[in-house]
């Protein structure tokens, strides 16, 4: 995947650009918002990883300059601003995603991961098939190897997120966010609580189990 | 205070306007008051002169020349105030007191004329005061003057000028000196006002104004002032005291991760463990660790937000309390907590959602925490009879004895630098921090009373205003 980073933060780039690239990605350093900008319009970018405060051009202005130009690459902002403000004009300036510095590297995988397979899954699906697990948007039902599983409509939720992301790493926040729409720490591992929950359903039984817990960075769904 | 200086000070520049505009004024009534007086005194001789001309014309018609100068001779010796002359038609004199006619020409037989004349006054010094009066050509030829002296009107005008200049010497003056006062007193107490705010430049938090309660403005103005300076030292000192905790909550877990890493370290040279693990360890601290930071850095910010919620929204809090609730009940029915909610609908509040859930969880997780093992937990989101929205959590664990809530309560309310444990009581000192930014409050309470062997338990309630 092609991740082209604005940064001016010359070392937290480097750490980027390596973790990205052992990651398996390919990334490209632009050190403010008017070289980022020049970069992007080169194009064939997958995501753009923007951070906020830069000179000269700062993420705010890139990003929406882009989106006027009609570029819908996904964006995931980065910045050292914690403010929920900040998270909205964030987002109505264009962004897809917000992280806040300093953050887990595991974190930014997950993000730019989760922002490239949004982009691809555009086309409206009506049933999702991870393995033998399937899932039937319409019906709101879900079969593995056959079997139907009964689902609260949360942890319908819960799967249909994991399966849309199938075999990337989603953390704990991304999942507060993305399936219960919260943004706030809630101490205990409440998410846990629910993916063993899930796992129960969907994994108890079978031969093999889907739901892996990835250390330092949360769960995957394996085929 | 100098004259010059004092000429700088705006209540003094004020009276001074105030005094210009009255002399305006007194000036416009003056002279109203004696034009008024003028010619009200004129028509009054010239009503006068008009009656006694109608007597001697009537007499001349009806008795003839003769007669006239008969009564015209008695009428001047009566010493009446009457002014007269009679003249025959070639010019000579006749009778009256006057000397001559004031216009030889008439363009009419009968005319009216202002004239002086000379008359002695009480102590015998000769006066010229005004007169009108009127000329009359009578059948025969003859001219008659009448007129009626005005030296009274203008003896009474001349008092009444002067007495109104009198009286607006003593207004200037007087109102100068009030001016003076006033201003001085004024001088006095922004010079209070000015000394405090010097002082606070000066670095001084502590300077306050003295405020009398007298309930003007001044006091009022200090009394704002005095309010100013507190919010502004309890924002300084929970900036400070956020400090001290950002230090003592993250020294200790700093330390305890370096502790780890070196063990870890020791461990795998000596083969004990491999490398990763360590790593892991080293991770999960940091991530503690950046945890602790943002709430820290949340709290300050919600107090430097002083009383302001940040991006406030309209939305509905028995969502908000449905969402926790379901986000919650696997993790306390995991720890074998019997689990319940009780949501009222259409509890519209406006807040920031994000710490409003924020506030929420910590107070679901803190219940989950400290209840035994086969306890109860019970979220409730309700609409108090005084209109407020309240969210409450009650749980069957030891609750806090009645005389130390209030303690909890500031706890709630302030960080607090005796806290051992990193991260405990913080999460509580965002709540507070919360229901602050929001103007709410925090109320606790003794829980159901003995349960499973445990108790009283605890109710937190957090009471927010409902939205308008």
């Amino acid at each position: 995947m092609r991740i082209l980073v604005v940064e001016d933060d010359a070392e937290a780039a480097t750490a980027m650009v390596r973790g990205l690239t052992e990651a398996g990605h390919e990334p490209t350093h632009a050190v403010d918002g008017a070289f980022g900008l020049l970069e992007a319009q080169k194009g064939g970018y997958d995501v753009y990883v923007v951070d906020r405060m830069m000179p000269r051009l700062d993420g705010i202005g890139m990003v929406e300059t882009l989106r006027k130009d009609g570029d819908q690459t996904p964006v995931l902002f980065l910045s050292a601003l914690g403010e929920v403000e900040d998270r909205v004009t964030g987002l109505n300036a264009g962004a897809d995603d917000y992280l806040v510095k300093p953050y887990a590297f595991s974190e930014l995988i997950a993000r730019v991961e989760a922002l490239s397979r949004r982009r691809e899954s555009g086309s409206v699906a009506t049933m999702l098939k991870v393995g033998d697990l399937e899932m039937n948007l319409i019906a709101r039902t879900v079969h593995r190897a056959g079997k139907e599983i009964d689902l609260q409509p949360r942890e319908f939720q819960l799967l249909e997120f994991l399966m849309r992301h199938a075999g990337q790493s989603v953390t704990r926040t991304m999942l507060l966010e993305k399936v219960w729409e919260y943004h706030f720490d809630p101490q205990t591992n409440v998410i846990d609580v629910h993916i063993s929950r899930l796992r129960a359903k969907i994994d108890k039984g079978f031969d093999h189990a889907m739901l892996q817990t990835v250390r330092g960075a949360g769960y995957r769904l394996e085929p | 205070m100098k004259l010059p200086s004092l000429l700088r000070r705006t209540p003094f520049r004020l009276t001074l306007l105030f005094l210009a505009l009255f002399a305006a004024a007194a000036s416009a009534i003056l002279a109203y008051v004696y034009f008024a007086s003028a010619s009200e005194a004129r028509i009054k001789a010239e009503r006068d002169v008009r009656g006694e001309m109608q007597v001697l014309t009537g007499i001349y018609k009806e008795r003839g020349f003769d007669a006239l100068n008969r009564a015209l001779i008695d009428r001047t010796l009566q010493d009446n105030s009457f002014l007269y002359l009679l003249k025959n038609p070639d010019g000579s004199q006749v009778t009256g007191s006057l000397t001559d006619f004031p216009i030889a020409e008439m363009e009419e037989n009968q005319q009216w004329i202002t004239f002086p004349f000379t008359d002695t006054d009480a102590e015998g010094r000769v006066t010229r005061p005004q007169a009108r009066g009127v000329q009359v050509r009578l059948a025969g030829g003859e001219m008659l003057l009448v007129g009626a002296s005005l030296s009274d009107t203008e003896a009474y005008l001349a008092r009444l000028t002067q007495a109104l200049w009198t009286a607006m010497g003593i207004v200037l003056l007087l109102g100068l000196a009030g001016g003076v006062l006033v201003s001085r007193n004024l001088e006095r107490a922004m010079g209070r006002l000015n000394k405090v705010v010097t002082a606070v430049q000066e670095g001084d938090l502590k300077a306050r104004a003295v405020v009398r309660n007298s309930g003007d403005e001044l006091d009022e103005l200090g009394a704002g002032l005095n309010t100013m300076l507190d919010r502004l030292e309890a924002s300084m000192a929970s900036i400070r005291h956020a400090g001290d905790a950002i230090a003592h909550d993250l020294r200790s877990p700093l330390t305890r991760m370096r502790a780890k890493l070196e063990v870890a370290l020791m461990d795998a040279e000596a083969g004990k463990i491999d490398g990763v693990d360590a790593v892991q360890l080293a991770l999960d601290e940091a991530d503690n660790l950046l945890k602790t930071f943002n709430t820290v850095l949340a709290i300050a910010r919600l107090q430097a937000a002083a009383g302001r919620t940040p991006d406030p929204k309209v939305f509905d809090a028995a969502d908000l309390a449905a969402d926790m609730a379901e986000l919650y009940e696997p993790a306390s029915e995991d720890k074998g907590l019997e689990f319940s909610a009780e949501i009222e609908r259409g509890l519209m509040i406006e807040g920031n959602q994000p710490f409003l859930a924020q506030a929420l969880a910590n107070i679901i997780d803190n219940a989950i925490k400290y209840t035994p093992t086969g306890g109860a937990v019970m979220l409730r989101a309700r609409r108090r009879s005084s209109g407020e929205i309240e969210f409450s959590v009650t749980d069957t664990g030891p609750g806090v004895p009645e005389e130390d809530r209030e303690r909890v309560i500031e706890r709630f309310v302030r960080l607090d630098n005796s806290r051992t444990e990193a991260g405990s009581g913080l999460g509580l000192s965002l709540v507070g921090a919360v229901m602050e930014a929001h103007g709410g409050r925090i109320l606790l309470d003794e829980g159901p009373g003995e349960y499973g062997g445990f108790g009283p338990g605890l109710r937190v309630a957090l009471v927010l205003p409902a939205a308008e």
